[in-house]
């Protein structure tokens, strides 16, 4: 049943990669929240390291499973997910002004994390069918555009934008990859500008344009929407070169950060170990990225390329806006640092994706003759 | 197949190259903000974290001549709360009333408030400190403080003051000398979080800004005699309250300076507040017959008079403008002499009216009435004496023997002072050094002649009638010492009611005097208010200035130049000088 090569070619060096950011997670959380003033309870890190021990029995699951399983069963896995979206806004729990969670017990799941990598599976499934050298056509991408709409429905409606817009993200992402005519490109971009037009005046709610505002100038309210920007961007910029030393950043254990052990946990890091440390950090997620890529060059057959380019470009953009937030790049969204925030569901994301990478990998050279192992 | 792979990995490199030069800005930005803007931000960072507090440094000592502790300093602990880092309020109200006398619902409150910072007790006992220490309660912190502390109770409490809770001089020389005393304010830096709570107060490190220390010309055993004295003399005359100074007429150090009723610093939030104050200095009052000795002066010095000058005295009665004036016992002629010697206010009204407005005014003033004294202490009243340009002929008669102006009680002993110092006016005073911490004079303050208010030979003059006034006939009899001979002066007033006019019954019985005459080492003065068994000096005052004046020139070891018996062949006639 065990195929010995999925130990031959396994592929350490990223696995490794991984382990090594899933460790400075940790020291980060423990950080966030063990040590200084106040803050979230001082034993959530125990519980997250009960999630990357769960991620990693389900990493070994998706690694088994031979990703071509994976195209047959997309629409099942996309179905299930499109289910637990709907059972959200039916009967999930109501945390920070929306609706993002499903309870099952002690576990709360997020089903938008999990959306995520089904709308890999679909587009990757229905992508590489249709990949033609001349590129996509308008017609060709009604049934994508469908596929990514019912989702991004639902998430909005939570509401829960920043994951919405990080689905349409991985789906261009998917999509200008497999390419598309010249003219079905710029039909689309001035469609998405004059859509976000239209989102401005008529759909964002006012915290949504204020935090848009506040991030073109952080000191229109200081103490308002601007303050998580602004501490930010303090705790950041005083770690300066070298750090103020792990479990010593002031702005940390002094609770100046906000949201420091989810979305702004990346400033604790740079606060203590300076730019040496988060240089390091952001080197590492850019190899994990290029390696990604090149787990999808390696790879012969389109679904399978498709895969892992999907899930790259999904770990690129939460690393790029999270990090591009917290340094005042961008606009404050609600966006998790793969595998360091806390959150169950993210982790489990995030690792689900390694697995997909792994498992593509793994099998460059045992699919060769298009017949399913696992 | 094969082509189509080959464009597909095309893509990918391309993808890569986007995406590595997406991560190229993210880490220029890193390069920016941590290395360029570091600097800049780390110290928007300290501006956020780190919160600069004050402390008192421990307040000085206040010692008597002799060193001897009058107000000191004690470290205590004042606990206090951050309500935001409390677990419940209810509960840690309830646990802190278990060990302290504090109401429930009041610390309730207190920590259900929005402030960062409240009080929960200030200056606690170290015993209630280390209650509540133990309960480990979280959110309560401890501070410590310095707690102001008179050893010596109600001992010369009006003239000390005290201090407030946060060590602030209120009162008295607490008040006057508070920026000598008070310690200095010590900064240093505690962290604060972004609640605004402080952490890590390395107290211990705290650097001692301790106040100066003061030394006072106040004797700790002349102002206790002086107060024991008055308290007996204010309860045997069932007077209303009393006031007594003992000064060096030589330099005008004040030895004691003592009121009665008394009050306890310690506690003076619960005593009347009309206690608190330094009457002998800030309240003024009609002097009385006491001013007949500088009526008398103005005539020796100015008024071509002599001790035996005669006057008639008009047989009792006498009409000066609208008034009528009365002796106590009607007397026929008289020599200046003995208008002091029995205190007549008739003599003392011819007196006045022969010497004239001016020179009597001139006379006053340069004894230092209508000014302020210039006494270390705080609320000084300069008395009342109006110019002698709107003095009618009435105002001449009856400022002559002290009344229709007013001297407060340190004026008048200074005043005495010159006459018992050849007639030279010196400034009273009552610190003579500062000191630092560790003891070493930092400042010293002198005598200060102010000026000669009359020439020597006058003030001789006068002491010389002085001395009559304390013999058998004399009305200060009861002010004679074993063993020295006395020189004073009684003072019967009637008081003004608040209307202005006079109240009938209601008098201050005063005596003032110095001894030994020939070298007067103690002026001492002795005010009775509103004595009701008798309310001449001579009777209610005058033994209160024996007591004192017998105990304290036996204290400063003065040596005692007549015996007993010798004291009336001195009476007889010999000068004094």
């Amino acid at each position: 049943m065990f195929d010995r090569r999925l130990l031959i070619y396994f592929n350490w060096g990223f696995f490794g990669l991984v382990l090594s950011l899933v460790c400075v997670g940790i020291v980060t959380l423990y950080s966030a929240v063990a040590v200084g003033t106040a803050g979230p309870p001082s034993t959530l890190y125990i519980k997250q390291i009960t999630w990357y021990g769960i991620g990693l029995f389900i990493l070994a699951i998706v690694f088994m499973i031979d990703y071509r399983y994976f195209d047959r069963w997309a629409y099942v896995v996309y179905g299930a997910c499109l289910i637990l979206l709907a059972a959200v806004l039916l009967f999930g729990r109501y945390g920070g002004g929306s609706k993002r969670w499903l309870g099952f017990g002690p576990v709360h799941l997020q089903p938008s994390e999990l959306v995520k990598i089904a709308v890999v599976f679909v587009l990757a499934h229905y992508y590489s069918r249709v990949m033609e050298p001349r590129g996509l056509t308008l017609r060709e991408l009604i049934k994508p555009i469908i596929l990514v709409g019912l989702p991004f429905v639902l998430i909005v409606k939570q509401p829960d934008l920043g994951t919405a817009m990080l689905v349409v993200l991985i789906a261009a992402s998917i999509t200008v990859f497999v390419k598309i005519e010249w003219k079905t490109l710029i039909f689309f971009i001035f469609a998405g500008a004059g859509s976000a037009a239209m989102a401005w005046l008529f759909f964002l709610k006012s915290y949504q344009k204020q935090r848009i505002m506040t991030f073109l100038d952080p000191n229109r309210d200081p103490l308002g929407t601007g303050y998580h920007i602004i501490q930010s961007k303090i705790a950041v910029g005083s770690g300066r070169i070298s750090g103020k030393g792990l479990f010593q950043g002031t702005q940390n254990t002094l609770s100046f950060i906000p949201e420091q052990h989810t979305d702004f946990i990346f400033s604790v890091w740079a606060e203590e170990v300076g730019f040496i440390g988060s240089a390091c950090v952001i080197l590492a997620f850019m190899i994990l990225i290029i390696w990604g890529l090149r787990i999808a060059h390696e790879c012969r057959d389109p679904f399978g390329t498709t895969l892992s380019v999907g899930v790259t470009a999904m770990i690129f953009w939460q690393v790029v806006i999270n990090i591009g937030m917290i340094m005042g790049l961008m606009p404050v969204v609600g966006m998790p640092l793969p595998f360091i925030s806390y959150g169950g569901s993210s982790i489990v994301a995030v690792i689900v994706c390694v697995g997909i990478l792994l498992n593509v990998s793994t099998r460059r050279f045992i699919a060769r003759d298009g017949q399913v192992i696992g | 197949m094969k082509s189509e792979r080959r464009k597909r990995q095309r893509r990918i490199a391309i993808s890569g190259a986007l995406f590595a030069l997406v991560f190229a800005v993210i880490c220029g930005r890193a390069v920016y903000l941590q290395v360029f803007r570091g600097p800049w931000l780390n110290q928007q960072a300290v501006h956020e974290y780190e919160k600069s507090l004050q402390r008192l440094g421990k307040r000085g000592a206040i010692y008597d001549a002799s060193g001897r502790e009058m107000a000191f300093s004690i470290d205590v602990t004042s606990i206090a709360a951050y309500p935001g880092r409390a677990a419940s309020a209810p509960d840690t109200a309830r646990a802190l009333t278990r060990v302290l006398d504090v109401d429930v619902e009041e610390i309730r409150q207190r920590l259900d408030s929005k402030r960062s910072f409240v009080w929960i007790k200030r200056q606690a006992s170290p015993r209630e400190a280390d209650a509540v220490r133990s309960l480990k309660l979280a959110g309560v912190d401890f501070i410590p403080e310095h707690s102001r502390f008179y050893p010596n109770r109600t001992l010369a409490a009006q003239m000390l003051g005290f201090t407030g809770i946060d060590g602030r001089g209120l009162e008295g020389l607490e008040f006057y000398y508070d920026a000598y005393l008070k310690g200095g304010a010590g900064k240093f830096t505690v962290l604060k979080d972004a609640l605004g709570r402080g952490f890590d107060l390395e107290r211990t490190e705290v650097p001692d800004y301790g106040g100066r220390n003061l030394v006072l010309t106040i004797d700790k055993t002349v102002q206790f005699i002086t107060e024991e004295a008055l308290r007996e003399g204010v309860a045997k005359s069932g007077a209303s309250s009393g006031m007594a100074i003992v000064m060096s007429p030589a330099t005008g150090q004040v030895l004691a300076l003592a009121h009665y009723p008394f009050f306890n610093p310690n506690a003076f939030a619960r005593f009347d507040r009309n206690l608190w104050r330094n009457r002998a200095v800030t309240d003024p009052f009609e002097p009385g017959s006491t001013t007949k000795i500088f009526t008398a002066a103005a005539a020796i010095e100015h008024g071509g008079c002599r001790r035996d000058t005669i006057f008639f005295c008009e047989d009792g009665a006498y009409r000066v403008g609208d008034y009528r004036i009365h002796d106590t016992s009607p007397h026929g002629w008289l020599t200046l002499e003995n208008i002091i010697k029995y205190s007549s206010n008739i003599g003392a009204v011819k007196v006045g009216e022969m010497i004239g407005p001016e020179i009597l005014y001139r006379t006053l003033r340069n004894f230092g009435f209508g000014d302020k004294t210039g006494i270390d202490c705080p609320g000084e009243a300069p008395g009342s004496l109006p110019p002698f340009r709107r003095w009618s002929k009435a105002h001449t008669g009856t400022i002559s023997y002290g009344h229709g102006m007013s001297s407060t009680a340190i004026q008048l002993i200074t005043a005495v002072c010159a006459i018992a110092n050849d007639g030279v006016l010196m400034k009273p005073y009552i610190v003579q050094a500062v000191t630092d911490r560790q003891g070493r004079p930092i400042e010293r303050f002198g005598p200060r002649k102010v000026r000669q208010a009359i020439s020597g030979a006058t003030a001789s003059v006068i002491r010389g009638m002085m001395r009559g006034v304390v013999t058998e006939a004399g009305t200060g009899g009861r002010a004679a010492l074993n063993g020295y001979a006395v020189c004073g002066k009684t003072g019967t007033a009637q008081k003004i009611d608040e209307s202005g006019a006079y109240a009938g019954g209601k008098y201050i019985a005063s005596f003032v005097g110095f001894a030994p005459a020939a070298r007067p080492a103690a002026a001492i003065l002795v005010i009775i208010d509103e004595p009701t068994s008798e309310y001449y000096g001579g009777l209610v005052a005058a033994p209160v200035f024996r007591r004192i004046a017998q105990e304290v020139l036996n204290y400063l070891n003065v040596s005692p130049k007549y015996g007993p018996n010798q004291l009336t062949a001195l009476k007889k006639g010999e000068e004094s000088g």
